[in-house]
């Protein structure tokens, strides 16, 4: 389903992706491991066509796919049908006047005959009903990206890219967000830097280091078994802990706070 | 005196020049000026300078058409002075920007500075944000989204930044008077 070859970002003359080859086959559920600033989002960004690489070749479904490319109306069409991103600012996605229109902004745009039905199945799927009526800016973070997530997925996307999508929820909600993914049939790669939840998410890690490559591709279970790579890609720490009168140092994560 | 030092008395002394002169064969002049001193970077400089005060411009101008009008008066002098002035603010502005180190220029006041940085950050922090929100709204549409929908979505960019502006602003006070800042 998607195909990188050597693909590279560069912004303003620095390295944001270096040369990434991969496959991901449809049906994947996949999760992208990386410190912040390693390039998650911009690798998510051009799977989802709105950044070009600076060098390589993105294909989906066999076909390169770049912003140039899909100027083509009815290429980007099709695109934006089946391949989603949920933005890690749920903010950034919401500019309707209701929850209804927000969620309707897709299938209306597509000219869609059961545009209703779609709305209210999705709403009612991401636990967001009650709020229809509702302008989306005044809900929390959580039901903002619940609201973003009904917008993707009312389309009924191939492939859904989640930029870091736990981090505006409290527990229980990440909970929720975990089985209701689980459940989903479709190709999902999901980014996050929590070390806890990335095994929820998916069983392969595609897992980038601070140089911005791709520094291990494939069991999620493997990596976080391997101590010296967890530390080279900056997702441990280590610090003194005081137990009683005991004190001693080791790598561990702190990923709720 | 470091060569930053320098171009600031320069711009600040630009400025208050711009501000005062009224004739507008010398602010042309000194727009020609301007143009010549950015070299290859003049049509860049000046679109990005057009584009920044097009809107306020237009509406200020229009206004004042308006009230022209409503006076019987000829508004053509009054509206090329305003509007040369204004551009050549800020293509001065854009080319200071461009050619010196702010934080260098501005490094002889600790505060100045500090309020820099924390301008710095914010416009870093907007600016991707910026982003994200002109992204957002290419990634939902698998059409081209109509002028309403464009609008709505500025719209939004714009409450929201208003909002993440105010609550950086309180903020940032909160941080200076914890640091002593505002103490007499």
């Amino acid at each position: 389903m998607i195909e990188l070859d050597g693909v590279s970002y560069r912004y303003n003359g620095s390295v944001a992706l270096g040369e990434l080859s991969l496959r991901v086959e449809p049906g994947e559920k996949a999760v992208l491991l990386g410190a912040n600033g390693t390039g998650k989002s911009t690798l998510l960004k051009i799977l989802a066509g709105l950044l070009a690489p600076t060098s390589g070749t993105y294909r989906y479904q066999g076909e390169a796919v770049d912003p140039k490319r899909l100027r083509n109306a009815a290429r980007n069409r099709r695109f934006r049908r089946e391949v989603a991103l949920l933005f890690q600012n749920p903010d950034a996605m919401l500019f309707n006047p209701t929850v209804f229109d927000e969620i309707a902004f897709g299938p209306r745009q597509l000219g869609l005959k059961d545009v209703d039905d779609r709305v209210r199945r999705w709403a009612g799927a991401l636990g967001v009903a009650a709020h229809l009526d509702r302008p989306p800016f005044g809900l929390s973070g959580g039901e903002k990206q619940k609201v973003a997530l009904a917008a993707l997925l009312v389309l009924e996307p191939e492939l859904l890219l989640l930029d870091e999508p736990a981090a505006a929820l409290d527990p229980r909600s990440t909970g929720w967000l975990v089985d209701f993914l689980a459940d989903l049939p479709v190709t999902v790669l999901t980014s996050t830097h929590n070390l806890s939840l990335a095994p929820e998410l998916g069983s392969r890690a595609l897992v980038l280091g601070e140089d911005h490559g791709l520094i291990h591709d494939g069991p999620i279970e493997a990596f976080l078994a391997d101590p010296e790579r967890l530390v080279a890609a900056n997702l441990v720490h280590i610090h003194r802990h005081r137990h009683g009168g005991l004190e001693h140092r080791h790598y561990h994560a702190h990923d709720w706070e | 005196m470091r060569r930053e030092h320098g171009l600031l008395l320069g711009y600040a002394a630009a400025v208050i020049a711009a501000t005062l002169v009224h004739d507008p064969r010398a602010l042309a002049a000194g727009l020609f000026i301007l143009l010549l001193l950015a070299g290859r970077q003049a049509p860049a400089l000046l679109w990005r300078a057009m584009r920044a005060v097009l809107i306020f411009n237009l509406a200020v101008s229009l206004g004042y058409l308006l009230l022209a009008g409503l006076r019987q008066m000829s508004p053509w002098d009054t509206l090329l002075l305003i509007n040369l002035r204004v551009v050549v603010l800020t293509l001065l502005t854009f080319l200071f920007v461009a050619r010196v180190n702010l934080f260098r220029a501005l490094d002889f006041s600790r505060t100045l500075t500090y309020l820099l940085g924390l301008a710095y950050s914010q416009a870093l922090s907007f600016q991707r944000a910026h982003g994200d929100f002109r992204l957002a709204l290419v990634s939902r549409s698998p059409v081209r989204p109509r002028l309403r929908d464009r609008y709505r979505s500025s719209a939004a960019a714009a409450a929201w930044f208003i909002d993440k502006g105010l609550v950086a602003a309180r903020e940032t006070a909160q941080a200076l008077r914890a640091r002593g800042f505002f103490n007499d």
